[in-house]
């Protein structure tokens, strides 16, 4: 059988030093984690509706939507803050008769100043009535194709959860490796993951691009990813250890690093290869969801070799019984 | 790791085989899915954003229900003192700080009324033995008794409120029973609703909205007549009734501005009702509501309207007027109408709301997520595109990698992945969201992984000078613990978002971790089994990886 693979055009034993471009590395990281929060605190996130409470209506016009028109009826209505954005429909996209949707369509947000208390939470609901009662008498029908209104009680609840869910995602994923590797491994693989979720809130708060519970979801996903790749990495710097007893760790580390390249490699293509195609075809409600995870490929896989290793030198890995001190393996 | 028993291969190809038989059912029409038997005829359960749906998180107004609680128990003590044979005096009876105050005239008439409130103290359920009591005494000084409703009772009557008003809502919203509603408590004070494929989701909210509590009420006609009485009462707040009576606006459809002072204490309610049903009106145009009353509020009402002839009483609803008419003679039969401008269909509405019962507390919408059903099938459409050219370029990309044989068994692997994914998402009738679908098409990437790792290792050993079979033992063998590890660490993640995350993101959480579970499968159990079936048909010198 010829042999045509593709991947085999990388070397077979690659010895790229990247351990030795770890102060690079670091210098890197830590430049984009003071950006990230720099930028979280400046300009901050461009929270959606789960964590801020408001009201968000998708609605499909009979033809191509005028923007200014719908926003001057808004305000005209006495609606000051709201965002009016027109959206691209998914792929092959049908209307409520079963016509093809050649427009775009309409999201119209509605943010609610005054909205505290039990009062508050009724005048949502009724807000949104006089909303689309007063567009539908200014600029005419239209179909409406999703209502979400979010109490701020409840997005408060949300927020909490959310920030909840992923610190216990890193703590229960600390005890994990702690248990399985050594605890320089534990804390490692949490500092890596730390790290990749700063740089992506980071690029959040950079692009504005909205953030709500799906991107809390991502999140939690570019944790997973990530740290597949790490203890992948970190499961071959334990063997390699046992392996090399006499070799210095930094060499051991990269051994292991090189030895895990084309799977890192080809596992973070067909990855992409797959949210790619979510984020092109997708429609608009999985934009940021994708969005996030592509960021999260690259930045998992980034910190699996430049952060997660070499942060074994720095928290001073010793040789201990799980990592080869005692038996030898051949 | 090469060797399988002839029962552990059987086992291995029956699982995927049930998984295919459980899966099938989801391609095919509906018609040829009745003729399968009962576990096959399973299909995965679409979410609310998916199918198209409203999603509503509805609170229950508490504070409300406990106030009333306090002024029952007030009520209560009142009629205890007023009641008892040797009357005990008091300075004030009051609410006061979430439990009621009562301050006796001396220190004897305080030691008559302990026994007599600690009477009133009930079990909180009568059907169950040792249950808690309704209410603690506990005398404060010499004269001060402070009267507290016990935090279980709060919790009974918490629980009791949330009962009720999910099975009212159940009755309002779904009359005939055949929407497969979801009405669940959510937390301590929520109520989950989700209604899928709804249309009429502006008709639903105002079922929700409305409290329907009905009551029928004296009209204080010389107060109300009194124009300079009702100059004082009619702008809000309405001070200056008499105690024991109520100022009521008209409701908007009754056409009439101001409104009535009634006597607030009544025994016709909305318990009342046995039955009732919106009809035209019988002499003039529009449309009245129909009611009967049970027999003991028949019997209440004929003297309530045999001692008040030609005055009036009220119909109140949820705070409203809604008709005032004159007593012409005593009602004895139970059973009338109630006018009020209606039209058919609001005479309609207000019936089905008045049979369902009053909702115990005022209920508000806290979070909505209306889905309309061409959406989902958007979503669904974009879905199936999106995983299709995925599934398409991992799959060659696998047999760019690892050339025909080894991308053939990654790509087998994977289809099986898929195919056993929709099986157990039929099987355990979990719900797929449109968060879902990203996790199927994330896991089409992330599942060849475990199969990475394996080829890698094997080419690795071969490239050590190891033999095929050496080579692929040592492969599988040291791939395990670093598959293992890092899909038990994602798994961890999954759960986490499961547990901690909310509608659809828990739909995420469930694909993603079945997809963990079955790649694990398909990867490390199902290939191997395909890898050494090949290995010992060909027994081949050289590896084709």
């Amino acid at each position: 059988m010829k042999d045509i693979s593709l991947v085999r055009i990388l070397p077979q034993e690659p010895r790229v030093p990247f351990i030795n471009l770890r102060m690079i590395a670091a210098a890197f990281s830590v430049l984009a984690i003071i950006a990230s929060i720099f930028l979280f605190t400046t300009k901050g996130l461009n929270y959606g509706i789960d964590f801020t409470g408001g009201t968000v209506i998708e609605i499909n016009t009979n033809e191509d939507p005028d923007d200014e028109a719908i926003r001057n009826a808004l305000i005209d209505m006495g609606f000051n803050g709201a965002t009016v954005q027109g959206i691209q429909p998914p792929v092959g996209a049908l209307d409520q008769e079963g016509n093809p949707i050649t427009h775009r369509l309409m999201r119209i947000g509605l943010q609610l100043a005054d909205e505290t208390g039990e009062e508050g939470q009724g005048a949502q609901q009724a807000a949104l009535k006089r909303a689309t009662d007063g567009l539908e008498e200014r600029i005419g029908e239209f179909y409406i194709r999703n209502t979400e209104v979010v109490g701020s009680q409840v997005s408060g609840e949300l927020r909490r959860k959310g920030i909840m869910s992923v610190a216990l995602a890193l703590l229960m994923v600390l005890g994990y490796i702690w248990f399985r590797f050594e605890w320089q491994f534990g804390l490692g693989a949490v500092f890596a993951l730390a790290h990749d979720v700063i740089l992506t809130i980071g690029v959040f708060s950079l692009t504005q691009i909205e953030f709500n519970l799906t991107i809390i979801a991502a999140i939690l996903t570019i944790v997973g990813y990530s740290l597949n790749d790490t203890v992948i990495v970190y499961d071959r710097i334990r063997e390699n250890l046992r392996k090399f007893k006499k070799k210095p760790l930094p060499e051991v580390l990269n051994i292991a690093i090189n030895d895990t390249l084309s799977r890192t490699i080809l596992t973070s293509l067909t990855t992409l290869l797959a949210l790619v195609a979510l984020y092109v075809l997708g429609g608009s409600a999985l934009k940021g969801f994708s969005f996030a995870m592509i960021w999260g490929v690259f930045v998992g896989t980034y910190s699996s070799i430049f952060v997660a290793s070499p942060l074994l030198l720095a928290l001073k890995l010793k040789r201990g019984a799980n990592t080869g001190g005692e038996r030898a393996e051949v | 790791m090469l060797f399988f028993s002839r029962s552990k291969i059987l086992m291995i190809l029956g699982a995927v085989f049930i998984g295919l038989l459980l899966a099938i059912p989801n391609a095919l029409p509906e018609k040829a899915r009745e003729a399968m038997p009962g576990p096959f005829q399973r299909t995965i359960n679409l979410g609310l954003d998916l199918q198209g749906g409203a999603h509503m998180l509805l609170e229950v107004d508490l504070s409300s229900i406990l106030d009333q609680a306090l002024i029952n128990e007030r009520t209560a003590i009142n009629d205890a003192f007023r009641r008892a044979e040797d009357r005990p005096r008091t300075e004030f009876v009051r609410a006061d700080n979430g439990s009621i105050l009562a301050r006796m005239r001396t220190k004897e008439d305080a030691d008559k009324a302990m026994p007599l409130l600690e009477n009133l103290s009930q079990p909180v359920d009568p059907t169950q033995l040792n249950s808690p009591k309704t209410t603690r005494v506990t005398r404060e000084s010499d004269k001060n008794i402070r009267v507290t409703i016990t935090d279980q009772n709060i919790e009974f009557i918490r629980k009791q409120t949330i009962e009720k008003s999910i099975g009212v809502l159940g009755r309002r919203i779904d009359p005939n029973g055949n929407l497969e509603l979801i009405l669940a408590p959510e937390g301590d004070k929520r109520i989950l609703l989700q209604v899928p494929g709804a249309q009429n989701i502006d008709e639903i909210k105002a079922r929700i909205n409305k409290s329907a509590n009905l009551s029928f009420h004296l009209v204080n006609e010389k107060d109300s007549g009194n124009l300079e009485v009702m100059r004082l009462v009619i702008p809000p707040p309405h001070r200056g009734v008499a105690p024991g009576d109520k100022y009521f606006p008209f409701a908007e459809s009754n056409g009439r501005d101001g409104g009535l002072i009634v006597v607030e204490r009544t025994r016709i309610t909305g318990d009342c009702l046995k039955d009732s049903s919106g009809g035209p009106h019988p002499t003039g145009p529009g449309a009245v509501v129909n009611f009967s009353f049970n027999v003991g509020c028949a019997t209440e009402f004929g003297r309530m309207t045999a001692r008040n002839i030609n005055k009036r009483f009220a119909v109140i609803l949820d705070g409203e007027i809604i008709t005032a008419p004159n007593i012409r003679s005593a009602i004895t039969g139970g059973s009338g109408y109630i006018e009020g401008g209606f039209t058919l269909e609001s005479a309609r509405d207000l019936s089905l709301l008045l049979n369902a019962g009053a909702l115990p507390a005022k209920l508000t919408i806290v979070e909505e997520r209306t889905v309309d059903p061409s959406l989902g099938a958007d979503s669904i459409r974009a879905g199936k595109v999106a995983s299709g050219i995925g599934l398409l370029g991992v799959a060659i990309f696998m047999w760019l990698s690892y050339g025909l044989r080894f991308g053939t068994i990654a790509n087998l692997a994977l289809s099986t992945n898929i195919i056993l994914i929709a099986a157990a998402l039929s099987l355990f009738g979990s719900t797929l969201t449109l968060p879902g679908i990203a996790g199927i098409i994330l896991t089409i990437g992330m599942a060849v992984d475990a199969n990475v790792l394996i080829f890698e290792r094997i080419r690795e050993e071969t490239y050590n000078g190891k033999t095929p079979i050496n080579a692929i033992e040592t492969g599988y063998k040291r791939s395990m613990a670093p598959i293992l590890d890092a899909n038990i660490t994602t798994l961890i993640a999954a759960i986490t978002l499961y547990f901690v995350g909310s509608g659809p993101v828990r739909g995420f959480a469930v694909t993603l971790a079945i997809g963990i579970v079955m790649s694990v499968f398909t990867a490390v159990i199902f290939a191997r089994l395909l890898t050494a079936t090949w290995l010992r048909g060909k027994r081949p010198k050289t590896l084709p990886i």
